[in-house]
Formats: C-alpha cells, structure tokens, sequence
C-alpha cells in the first residue's frame, strides 16, 4: 500500500513538537522552520496514439532551514522520504538529524562571517521580518478528486488526445500529450509557532505537435493547460473553457495551418502591435514579474537570473515612478485561480493581493521575510519551493496586467497599419529585464483594422520601458494562464507560476527569422 | 550517507528476487545515494547581505526496476521506484508499482546487453565523499575572499555585487540487469562559478574553476579571475546595429551548444522532428573545420562517469565530423528505435540526472557528459584575432534561447559581460554590457566559421549538467542589436 497523504494527521502533532522542543536544545540558534511535502500523483504520456509511460505514485521530502550563531546566519538541509520514514519514530529522528547538519552548517557560516565582517561591513546578521504566526488547515479544493480518477482513465484519455492529434492531418508527423493529476500536502512548522497544514490539488495536460508542409522548417507547438484544481481541468473547467481533446486540436489545426503559412521579417523599425492575453502573459512574466521579485531586487540572483531593471540601489530605483502609461496596472495574487494559488506561502505567511503597478506607477515588490527586511517593506508572501526539500525563493504568484475597458476586436479596428501578436511561444530578455525579444505562436499583418496575413516564426522586441509607455489600449478581455517551467535558483527549481492579462496595444520592432 | 557495497547487494538481491517472477521477461535495476551541496554567494557592498547566503544540500537514495513483462503477444514495460528503502519490502515495492505502471510502448524493443569494458575506474575523490559542513562552508568563503582582495587590490570598495556558488556533487550508483549488466560507479565533482560585478562602472566579470578532486580544486582562483575579468572591462562602449565578425569565447560557446546544438543533436528531437538536422545525417552541416563529439570517458573532466545509467561504459559519440552530421546522441531506447542497416547509434547518453544526480526515481534520459569542440585546423587566439581582424570578441551571454523552436535554429541571446571590440587583429575598448542582443540561427554559425582555436577550457553553464570542452571560435557576419542598459 502505497502511503496516502492523510498519513499526516498522525505525524502533524509530533513533527510540530519536535521542532519546538529541538530548536530549544540548541544553542545560538536563533530559528528553525520544516516543511515536510507528500504528493500522491498519476500521470501518462502517449506519442502518436500509443500508449508510452504511466505511474501512480507518491513523493515525500522534506527541507530545513535554520538561522544560528552568534552573528545570525542560515544554514539548510534537505532529503527525500520513503514509506517507513513516514512513522513518528522514524521521521522524528529524521528531522532531529536534519536540523543538527542544518544547525552545523548555520554555525559554520556564521562563524566565517564574523571572521570577514572586520573587512566588509554590509556583512549582516539575518534577520526576518515579523508576520502574523499562524495555525491553520487548508483542504484541498475541486470538483473530481484526482486520486478518484482510475490509471486506465489518465492512460486512455492521454492516448485518445495524441491519436487524434495525429489523425488530423497528413502533415502531422508526431504528437504527443502527458498529463498529470493529484494532490499534494505539505506541512509548515516553525519555531516561532507555526503550524500550517495545507493541501493543494494541480491537474495538468500538455500537448507536443510537430507539422511539416512540403520541404519547409517543421513547426512545433508545445503548450499546457492546468490549474490547482481536479480532474475537472481535463474535462473543460478551465482557462480555454475546453476539455483537453479540444485543447489539443485547435493546437493542432493551427500548427498545420502556420506549417505553410510565409516567415515573417524583422522590421527595421517600430510598428503598431496588438497583443493577445495569451502573449501578454509571457509579456508580463519576463518584464514585470521578474523584475519585481526582491531577489533580483537586492542583487542577489546577479550570478544566475540575473537583476532588475527597477532598482539600481536603495537611492535611486523606480518605485513610486512611472515605468509605464497610465492605462497600465499589474499585480501579483496568490489568493486567486491559477498556477500560483495557495494561502500560506513557504515560510507561513498569508498570502495575500498586491498591486505591482497601479495607473502606471511602480507600487512594490515581490518578496519574503528576509528581503522585506532588507528593504524595509512589510512581507507580502511570495515565496515557494518546487519541493520541499529544496529552498524556498521569492517566486511570481498569479502575477499578471489588470483588465482595461476597452472591447479587443475595437482595439484592432483602430490599426490602421499594424500586426497583431498572437498566444506566446519563447522569450530571451536582457540581464535585468530591460529589453526582450519573445516569439509568438502567430503574427497577423492588421490593414484597415482588419486581419489580412498570418505570419509564422515571428515575434516582437522591444525595450520593456518603452513599450509599456508605448501601451495605449488595454482590453477587458483579460485571462489567467498556467506557466509551468518556471526556472530560477541553483540548483535549478522549475516552478509552475499563473500570469495573464487583457489584450494591449503598443509598439516594438517585429522580429522574424 | 549509503555505501556502495549497499547498493550492489541490493540491486543482486533485488535482481535475483525479480528473476524468480512468472511474468518478468527481463528487468533492470538500478540503485542509487546522491547527495548535492550547494554553497552560495551573495555579498553587495551597498545591501546588507550575508556573504554566503545559504549552505544547503539535498540528498537521497533508493532503488529503481524498470521490467519488461509477458501480456499475450505484447511485451509490455512497466518502472517503479522506492526511496530510502533497499531492503526486500523496498523491492516488493518497486516490483508492484513497475506492475501497477507496465504499459505496451511499441517503441521498446529490449533492455542494453553488455557491450565492452568502461575506460574509467575508481576516479572519484574520497576526501570529497566524506566532506564536513564546516569544510563546504569553507570553500565558498575561499571564493569569495578570492574576489573581494583581487578588487580592493584594483582600489573597488562600493557597488560590488559577488554572487554564484560552490556545488559539490556526489554520486553512487549500481545496476544489474538479465541482460549481464552488472557494475557499479562513484563519482565526485567541485565546481565554483562566479560573478563579479562592479555596478557604478557597470562591467562584470566571470571566473570559474572545476574539478573531481579537493585537492587541486579552488575556488578562490574562480574569485581571482571573475573579478579580474570585471576590472579588465571597465570604460565599455556600445556598437551600432549591424553584423559583425565575432569571436566566441569559451561561455558564449558553452551556452550555445548547451542551448542549442545538443539538444537538436539527440535521437528523441528526430524523433519528434523538432531539430533543424532532420534528414542530415551523412550530409554537411558545418564548416569543414569543426569536429564536434560527446566523450564520458576523459579523465578529470566532471562529466564523466565510469558508465551510463544503463549500464553501458562511456565513451566517445561522434556528432560533426568535419563538418558532416555523424551521429547523435542516444540512450537504449532511442538507439534501439533508430538502428538499420545503415545506422547503428550506441547508447552512451542514458542517464537518469535530476536536481541532486543519478535518480533511481526516473527512466534513462538523453544527457550529453562532457562535448568536446575541436577544429580540424586549429590556431592561436592571436592568429584568430588576426583572421577576424575587425570586429567583436564576446565573452559571456546570456538566456540564449531557439526564439522560434529547436527546429528553426533561430536563437537569441544577450552580451552581459567578459566583452570587447576587436581592432586591426587585437582586442581594443570594452564591450558595454546589456546593450546588445545577438540575434542569428545555428545554421549561420555552422557554416561560417572563420577559424577554431586549439587552447580549450572545460566549461559550464547555469542549468546544465554537461561540460563543454570549448575552443573560442570566430564567425562571420553575426547580426548584433543595439538594445538599451540598465536603467538606459
């Protein structure tokens, strides 16, 4: 028998104890916090029809964080978990173990940054800014309870969507579509009280589909469809409004209607473009939500993911500034639908709504205890792990630009000259956010306030600055769609994050092959 | 931490307690500790920051069976896995969950047989194994302070930014299989990548140093040469859009092939036809010049392992012979799906990698070890300036992404440091950081390369696990754009 994720109700009391009980025992340590995960998940995978990979299974781990020695440092450790570890025994003497290596390694650290702190006086203690301890339990939430939903059902619907995929048309050369189902349950416990016991449900579908006309580059498309909710998302209650078969066929006919569609040209300079929810979504992703995580913020992913376009230093950076036309508004809420939904964050705090830009002004930034300490701010919740054996990071949540007024099919009639950008592809943006070039699935050239061409392998670049201040429509059409591969951190995490937004009008160069 | 004497009898016991089912046509099981520590970096001088941010690991162990399994006709294959558990009640339930998932997949046709002896043995470094957390620590200090006195030696205090980490990954592993398959492996890797920046002079600088073994790794030096690099690019200047003659240094290389090139050279993009090479094997896809092959088995290089995680020895995988598409990377399966008569690819890249290494948890992947770059006429990097004569020598890149799918070969990438113009043959005035956008396609730079040089540096690059032993190599006509820095 494989363990269920109601095996912690018999742990939830010990693991909670054992963090109060052991943090007490040590000496200097200033904070201990566990997060112990279990998933129970079913997934398959077909290509062309047939049937290529199922599993029904679980994933245990859990992730110590500890802040210890005399000058206040962090030290973590985390593991995966099999069945027997899953016994108050066993798993009692896990997490002991694991905020012992956790704990050495805090006093470790702390001890060499007192060391070099006489020649580098930003060395700091860690310190974490206060928030409301909280003791709660969160059910999972949905309509079909994924474990309900039989292997052979995953099995057999992932098979039906490839094959026919695959029938469409004679330009198909491969198809392929995965899903994945269950529910996850993790544990918070802290050494200031917490005791956060929460349960999140994700179903997910993602389709593959590669079409070729004649001797042309093959086109591929690649998309998801998902939420935090049950078995329901594959059945239609979803973001499309369609059952993932529907899903998987107009991703279908469009690849093998953009396989012989022309390529489109860069252009040498800006144009009018009007870009759909689909491709905002990206948008707001890579030049608002990034930007805005603390993280980069304080410089601390310069290494990796790079800095922000936002803040220069604590003297001169853009909060309270214009960074976009007053039409525009961004924000960030975890407490919403989509991939970023949950009510505690990875270090308990409430989630909550927060408004990135309002009215075209830099209102605030995304963050965690630490940073908002760092930069004075109260904590707004933003911080996740893809597992809980890994660290959590300042993450988007449901980050996405706000709905404007305007009916979308009036914001193409007003082009005169123009194109409009439809569903996201690939983005590759600068450093720190300031320019991007991303790829859209199609381009339609907009004449007279009407389609005329469809384009493939095209996209749009442009300074993210400048094209936000380039926004002069925004629609009232707005949508929240899944992100899933998500990468930030090292070691690598991919995290599944929700962005939108309504259809927006502004200029970039368009970017062809 | 498990041994791997555990490990090797618990994939014979296991393997002998599988054998004895009735419906087991053959099985393969693979067991596996990964423990994968990371120290790291973050000091701002103007931020309050710790140094070092966090030391952190993440470590596991179990056992995997992958069985092929007798319905009717059909041969179906079915995987399960078990975590902290290598004893028969873990097997069983391995064994029950390979059941539980076993599906008919056409394109399986058969567990790897032996083939051949690994080149490798014992290589890894057991000073590493059984590192502390104090020494760990250690290590990314050293790095640190490597950077920190090479800029205030440069008489920089204020706007330094230090980020990157120190990873140590270790890795047991054994495997036994029906099909004679029985071996074990151990391997140690340290590597320190580092970045340092000087932000009021808006230059940044890489350095990086890698090895298997603690005693010759060091990460200070990694400290040393990224604020080096920084210093060296101080005063940059922006380009006008246009193409360029460029010279690629080691990253940009690295992260192009990484990005790009190997993954449109593995057997499952031909198989969803999602690389720009379908239909090219036997043809020219190159310059002339350039040799390109994947080779698990060079000693001291940290992508090498004694054998895959299937069980076949490592060795060498031609991709680009003088230009000409020679083979592509592949695992059992793929490599099975792939073989006639006139081609018959070897399955050395079936590794189960994951966050924290060889994962008992998952199936054999497509994974790259460590692809050397080599140019069938090689030159000095002088000599190569002279070629290009006017133009741009890049040196870092960032988020190279296939803009418009692998199958395009369209990619883009940004210029963020380590970069400079190149005037009458030498290398001149910095390069600004941020302001340009690279924007071409895998075929162009194939096929325009102006020269390779013979000096090589094993490099890596943020979220892959291959090493890339990279050449600096110049092409010509690069389309560059002009894009805004930061904050204008």
């Amino acid at each position: 028998m494989k363990p269920r994720i109601e095996i912690l109700d018999k742990l939830k009391g010990h693991i909670f104890k054992t963090v109060s009980t052991h943090y007490k025992s040590l000496n200097d340590c200033k904070y201990v916090d566990v997060r112990l995960g279990i998933s129970e998940f079913k997934s398959a995978t077909s290509e062309n029809g047939q049937s290529k990979d199922v599993t029904d299974d679980y994933d245990a781990s859990f992730g110590i964080r500890v802040i210890a020695g005399e000058m206040s440092s962090w030290g973590f450790y985390g593991q995966s978990l099999g069945k027997n570890d899953l016994k108050v025994k066993e798993i009692t003497n896990l997490i002991i173990n694991g905020i012992n290596t956790a704990y050495e390694r805090a006093i470790a650290n702390a001890k060499k940054k007192q060391e070099f702190k006489k020649s580098a006086d930003s060395l700091t203690e860690v310190k974490l800014a206060k928030i409301k301890v909280c003791q709660d339990t969160v059910p999972s939430d949905f309509e079909i309870d994924p474990r309900k939903v039989s292997l052979k059902k995953v099995l057999k619907t992932s098979m039906d969507v490839s094959w026919q995929m695959k029938e469409l048309d004679p330009s198909v050369h491969y198809t392929a579509a995965g899903i994945k189902t269950g529910i996850t349950r993790e544990l918070f416990c802290s050494s200031e009280g917490a005791n956060i016991d929460q349960s999140l449900p994700l179903t997910q579908g993602v389709v593959y589909v590669s079409a070729q006309k004649g001797e042309s580059s093959p086109e591929v498309c690649y998309d998801y469809v998902g939420d935090m909710r049950g078995w329901e998302i594959i059945e239609g209650k979803n973001c499309y409004n369609l059952s993932f078969l529907d899903f998987a066929l107009e991703r279908t006919r469009e690849t093998i209607e953009l396989s012989g569609a022309e390529f489109l040209k860069t252009s040498k300079d800006e144009v009018v473009v009007v870009t759909d929810p689909h491709f905002n979504t990206l948008l707001v992703h890579e030049i608002v939500g990034h930007p805005t995580e603390s993280d980069r913020i304080l410089k601390m992913e310069t290494a990796y993911a790079g800095r922000s376009w936002l803040f220069k230093n604590m003297d001169e950076n853009q909060i309270g500034k214009r960074i976009a036309s007053p039409l525009v508004n961004a924000f960030s809420d975890p407490t919403s639908m989509g991939y970023g939904y949950y009510k505690y964050d990875a270090e308990g705090t409430l989630a909550k709504r927060i408004d990135v830009i309002k009215n075209g002004i830099l209102r605030t930034f995304l963050n965690g205890r630490e940073n908002a300490a760092v930069l004075g701010h109260e904590p707004n919740g933003s911080m996740r792990a893809t597992m809980s054996s890994m660290v959590p990071i300042v993450r988007m949540t449901n980050t996405a630009f706000g709905p404007g007024k305007k009916n979308p099919k009036n914001i193409i009639k007003e082009v005169k000259d123009g194109y409009y950008i439809v569903s996201h592809r690939i983005p590759s943006i600068s450093e720190s956010r300031e320019n991007f070039r991303i790829s859209a699935k199609k381009v339609y050239k907009i004449e007279n306030g009407k389609l005329v061409k469809l384009y493939r392998g095209g996209g749009i670049m442009a300074n993210s600055k400048e094209f936000l201040m380039s926004v002069d429509a925004v629609g009232n059409d707005f949508e929240m769609y899944p992100i899933p591969t998500c990468g930030k951190g090292q070691p690598m995490q991919v995290m599944r994050v929700g962005n939108g937004g309504p259809t927006l009008r502004g200029k970039a160069r368009l970017a062809g092959c | 931490m498990i041994k791997i004497e555990d490990l090797r009898t618990a994939v014979a016991d296991a393997l002998k307690y599988v054998e004895r089912q009735k419906d087991v046509i053959d099985a393969e099981v693979f067991a596996s500790w990964n423990d994968l520590i990371t120290i790291r970096l973050n000091y701002t001088s103007d931020i309050p920051c710790n140094g070092i941010h966090e030391p952190k690991s993440i470590q596991s162990y179990g056992l995997g069976i992958l069985a092929t399994f007798k319905k009717g006709n059909r041969i179906e294959t079915g995987f399960g896995s078990v975590t902290n558990d290598l004893t028969k009640e873990g097997v069983l339930e391995a064994l029950s969950k390979a059941k539980r998932n076993r599906v008919y997949d056409p394109g399986f046709k058969t567990l790897p047989g032996l083939v051949g002896k690994p080149v490798l043995a014992n290589y890894h470094d057991k000073r590493v194994m059984s590192i502390s957390g104090k020494d760990a620590v250690g290590l990314g200090w050293k790095a640190l302070d490597g950077a920190l006195k090479t800029l205030r030696d440069g008489g920089h205090q204020k706007t330094i930014i230090i980020g990157g980490d120190v990873t140590i990954q270790r890795e047991r592993m054994a495997i036994k299989t029906t099909k004679g398959i029985d071996d074990f492996d151990e391997t140690t890797s340290l590597t320190a990548n580092i970045t340092a920046m000087i932000e009021n002079k808006n230059v940044k600088g890489t350095g990086w140093n890698m090895g298997t073994r603690l005693a010759s790794f060091k990460p200070e030096v990694a400290g040393r040469e990224a604020a080096e690099s920084a210093m060296k690019t101080i005063g940059g200047r922006k380009i006008r859009s246009g193409k360029y003659n460029v010279i690629f240094g080691n990253q940009p290389l690295t992260d192009i092939v990484s990005n790009i090139l190997i993954p449109s050279l593995d057997l499952s993009s031909v198989y969803a036809s999602n690389t720009p090479f379908l239909g090219k094997l036997g043809q020219g896809i190159a310059s002339s010049n350039l040799n390109i092959y994947d080779d698990g088995s060079i000693e001291g290089e940290i992508g090498s392992k004694k054998i895959t995680c299937e069980g076949i020895p490592t060795g060498r995988t031609d991709l680009i012979t003088n230009g000409m598409l020679t083979g592509f990377l592949a695992n059992n399966y793929y490599a099975q799906k792939f073989r006639n008569n006139l081609y018959c690819p070897m399955p050395r890249s079936g590794f189960r990698y994951s966050t924290n290494g060889r994962d008992y948890r998952d199936k054999s992947g497509i994974y790259p070890t460590n692809v050397v770059i080599e140019g069938s006429r090689e030159t000095a990097r002088g000599s190569l300036l002279k070629e290009v004569s006017n133009g741009v020598y890049i040196g870092r890149i960032w988020y190279t992404y296939a803009i418009n799918g692998l199958a395009m070969g369209d990619f883009t990438s940004t210029i963020i440091a380590d970069s400079f113009l190149i005037k009458d043959g030498k290398i001149a005035s910095p390069l600004k950081p941020n302001t340009i956008r690279i924007n071409t396609n895998i075929k162009h730079i194939l096929n325009n390369i102006i020269g390779i040089t013979k000096k090589k540096r094993s490099t890596l690059v943020w979220g892959s696990r291959e090493v890339v032993i990279a050449p600096e190599i110049a092409v010509s006509n690069v389309q560059l754009d002009n894009v805004t820095g930061f904050l204008g």
